[in-house]
């Protein structure tokens, strides 16, 4: 199930919300479990099958970790997470990578692995994980073993981070998930930031998404200069705003439910340079690889040619974690280059530089950086790129960019506003009353355009099928 | 925050989701959306395999969005919405000048159309009669200078050029009678259809390629049967604002004997079916829908006798048709198997016509049936 459907908001939701506030506190971590079930089941059906199996297997190495550790046999300890890291990294290359390394191989013409046409289960990228945090966070001594299956199960399953983010690590829920409080204060902030994360979804992302697919559509010979820059500017938007918007609304139900999770994006398209971005865009992913494989990997701690090697091995991890396709890995390693140019001279180059010179320099390699992401195929990727920097004997413009142009223009001037902390700066400078009276009426406004859109909701695309 | 402020967006949230909720359980179920023009999902049907195939999950989806309280409110507001943020379109549908509302036409699949053709071409080859070939271009290509600028539409004029080069049918040149008639009301502003002055134009291309007696507009007399005709277009559109067509006729009624063969059987049918008038699908006034085959007999006996291969364009161009033949033939192949080739054969069917609209001709799945 997706957040942003009908069904989702009138019936589970409510339901949940109902069954959740209505039960005693203790049965709270059971009802959470079922819904979670059924939030998962609702999509994937059999697979289903992997919560229960990622449960039974982390939780029993958890406690195989703690009792090791209790004994000072180090060893086994290594042994239980080296297991548990082992499961879960299998389940997450049979699932997702088999297809595409067989394929690979069989176009060299090595056909000793099948392919097997596997579907995808959704959300796997997140929730391994998610759970290969719990063992490592409970040898390092960063968490308790969970002692209750039920407790476990619950983190394993949460629905509101399951399918799209943010990566939650155990150390920073566990303690939550034993036991949390709710209030009047913490459900109606989240509240505000669901509406937030909906919103985003349904009437930007949506919206600056359908131009996007217009472009993308669209055989390299009929595209124009201008044209290929908005298809892609349009996408950089569509991307930030679905994605955020996801985790806006991942944050909210959290609340809802009494929980606290860390922020997963800080305005990132305000950056000053692709190391700033990066410490903006999806927070809890980039937290994850630097603690559990860039750290232990020995970090920057080592000698310089070490140092780049450990960065390489991140950002190609980084890269094909958003799928199993050679586009994903070519832009992870983009971003390598990137980001060793800039540890190298050009953070220094660009400290001199004027704010706005640094704001374009990063905004234009993020947004190219959009477009190897966003187009799969190598060769339509090659012919878009070509396109963009004139090199694709197609025109400047022609009538379907102004056309294009005029009727987005709104929308997209709407998303770079939203894309700059002006908003939360102007509201917070309110007077106290005028806040409180435009947060209601906003938030009422947002139920009522956000139902219009998803009850005509003909284009409302789910982005993280290839994670 | 107050606890008295948390309350309220507390209690604003709740209401919200739990009335919708709420509303939508215990409001009567439609089945039909007379607005929308199509049928309601459904109940899921609760089974085992339903439940394991994740067909009881899609159902339910569709269910729940089809029966949300105010459906027809929230439908209309998103296309308001999209108005005022600027869009010209919204749901494949263009906001075009003079309150008019025009389908957008996806570039088709030349493979597709090459098929199409062959199959044309296939009867025009099976059949010892003259077969006759026409493309009723869409509104968009027609009244391309309504639709917002740039807006980007396929090149029907062009396509068209190019598949009546190469059939070996002998082609109708609709557009170019339709074109040169554009500044008259031949298309509905909410209707994808054309309109009785269309049709009109459209018979006359026909006649034109048949080498026959072209009609006179002035010999008729213009008749308005409703003028509260809100269309197809109106209807996927979401559109709310634009005011409701009118529906002309100008060849009268009687004087006609109509077969139509709706469930395969034969029954009297009426060039006119008043009954549509009072529903949300006036366009069905023409002989009463979609059917398999309907046969019209005029008092011009000596006349020759047509088989028209249609689509719905064809219930209103048939009345014009009247005057200049005995028998007219309206063969549907999407509902109706049986080769034309023996249907012409044993009616002693002295021409055929194989008229589409670009849209259905782009779509249809059938016409492989015209070959056989």
């Amino acid at each position: 199930m997706v957040f942003s459907t009908p069904i989702f908001l009138f019936c589970f939701l409510v339901l949940t919300l109902l069954v959740y506030y209505v039960v005693p506190r203790r049965f709270r971590n059971l009802v959470l479990l079922c819904a979670s079930l059924l939030f998962y089941y609702w999509g994937e059906q059999a697979y289903v099958v992997i919560m229960f199996l990622s449960t039974a297997i982390d939780f029993t190495h958890g406690l195989l970790v703690e009792r090791c550790k209790k004994r000072d046999n180090d060893r086994g300890a290594r042994l239980a997470v080296a297991s548990s890291i082992l499961f879960n990294l299998a389940l997450l290359f049979f699932f997702k990578y088999w297809d595409f390394i067989a394929g690979s191989l069989q176009a060299m013409g090595l056909t000793f692995m099948p392919v097997l046409n596997i579907h995808l289960p959704i959300g796997i990228s997140f929730y391994t994980f998610q759970t290969m945090s719990y063992t490592i966070d409970v040898y390092r001594g960063d968490a308790r073993a969970q002692r209750s299956i039920l407790n476990f199960g619950t983190f394993v399953t949460l629905f509101p981070q399951l399918i799209a983010g943010p990566i939650i690590k155990y150390k920073d829920l566990g303690d939550q998930i034993d036991s949390r409080d709710a209030s009047t204060e913490k459900f109606a902030s989240g509240v505000q930031i669901f509406m937030v994360g909906l919103a985003k979804k349904l009437l930007i992302a949506n919206n600056v998404g359908m131009l996007w697919d217009s472009y993308k559509a669209m055989a390299p010979a009929d595209l124009t200069v201008a044209g290929a820059w908005l298809g892609v500017l349009a996408f950089t938007f569509q991307i930030y705003f679905d994605f955020s918007g996801y985790s806006d609304m991942a944050t909210g139900l959290g609340r809802m439910l009494g929980f606290e999770f860390l922020p997963n994006f800080n305005y990132p398209y305000i950056s000053k340079s692709i190391t700033e971005f990066w410490r903006r865009w999806h927070i809890s992913l980039s937290t994850w690889f630097r603690e559990y494989l860039y750290i232990p990997l020995g970090g920057n701690r080592c000698s310089k040619a070490r140092w780049m090697f450990n960065l390489l091995v991140v950002w190609t991890a980084t890269g094909i974690w958003h799928g199993a396709s050679w586009n994903y890995l070519l832009w992870g390693l983009y971003f390598f280059c990137l980001l060793m140019a800039e540890k190298f001279f050009l953070l220094k180059l660009l400290e001199k530089a004027p704010a706005l010179v640094r704001h374009l320099y990063t905004l234009f390699f993020v947004v190219v950086s959009w477009a190897i992401f966003a187009i799969e195929d190598f060769g339509h990727l090659t012919a878009y790129l070509k396109v963009m920097f004139g090199l694709g004997s197609v025109p400047l413009a022609d009538g379907a960019l102004v056309y294009y142009l005029t009727g987005y223009l709104p929308i997209l001037c709407a998303a770079a506003l939203a894309s700059t902390p002006l908003g939360i700066t102007v509201y917070q400078k309110l007077p106290r009353r005028a806040a409180q009276v435009s947060g209601a009426v906003l938030i009422l406004a947002g139920l009522v355009l956000c139902t219009a859109y998803l009850v005509d909701g003909t284009y409302n695309p789910f982005l993280y099928f290839r994670f | 925050m107050t606890k008295k402020y948390s309350i309220v967006l507390t209690a604003l949230f709740c209401a919200f989701i739990g009335g919708i909720f709420l509303v939508s359980l215990l409001l009567p179920k439609k089945e039909f959306s007379q607005l929308e023009n199509r049928y309601l999902q459904k109940p899921p049907e609760l089974s085992l395999e339903s439940l394991t195939d994740g067909q009881f999950m899609e159902d339910a989806e569709d269910y729940v969005s089809d029966h949300i309280a105010g459906r027809d409110f929230w439908v209309a507001a998103k296309a308001w919405s999209e108005r005022l943020s600027g869009k010209r379109e919204n749901n494949g549908v263009y906001f075009a000048k003079d309150d008019t509302l025009i389908n957008r036409v996806d570039t088709p699949d030349p493979d597709k159309l090459d098929r199409d053709m062959s199959y044309v071409d296939a009867l025009a080859g099976n059949v010892s009669v003259p077969v006759y070939f026409g493309l009723i271009p869409t509104a968009a290509a027609i009244w391309s200078d309504k639709l917002p600028a740039g807006a980007p539409t396929a090149d029907e004029l062009a396509i068209i050029d190019r598949l009546y080069f190469s059939t070996g049918a002998n082609t109708v040149d609709v557009a170019g009678a339709l074109a040169s008639h554009k500044e008259e009301p031949i298309y509905y502003r909410t209707d994808h259809h054309w309109t009785s002055l269309g049709a009109f134009y459209g018979a006359n291309a026909l006649l034109e390629a048949m080498g026959m007696e072209p009609l006179d507009l002035n010999n008729y007399e213009k008749a308005t049967v409703t003028d509260d005709f809100n269309g197809t277009i109106f209807s996927s559109s979401g559109v709310r604002w634009v005011k409701p067509d009118q529906i002309d006729t100008y060849v009268p009624g009687d004087g006609v004997k109509v077969t139509s063969y709706f469930t395969g059987q034969p029954q009297e049918g009426s060039l006119y079916v008043d009954s549509y008038l009072e529903v949300k699908d006036k366009y069905s006034y023409f002989l009463g829908g979609r059917q398999p085959l309907c046969v019209i007999e005029t008092e011009h006996t000596d006349a020759p006798k047509v088989l028209i291969v249609r689509d719905s364009y064809s219930d209103s161009l048939a009345p014009f048709l009247t005057e200049r033949f005995s028998e007219i033939h309206l063969f549907d192949p999407r509902d109706n198997l049986t080769s034309v080739k023996s249907y012409v054969e044993e009616h002693d069917i002295d021409a055929v016509a194989v008229l589409y609209s670009f849209s259905n001709f782009a779509s249809d799945k059938n016409l492989f049936l015209l070959g056989r």
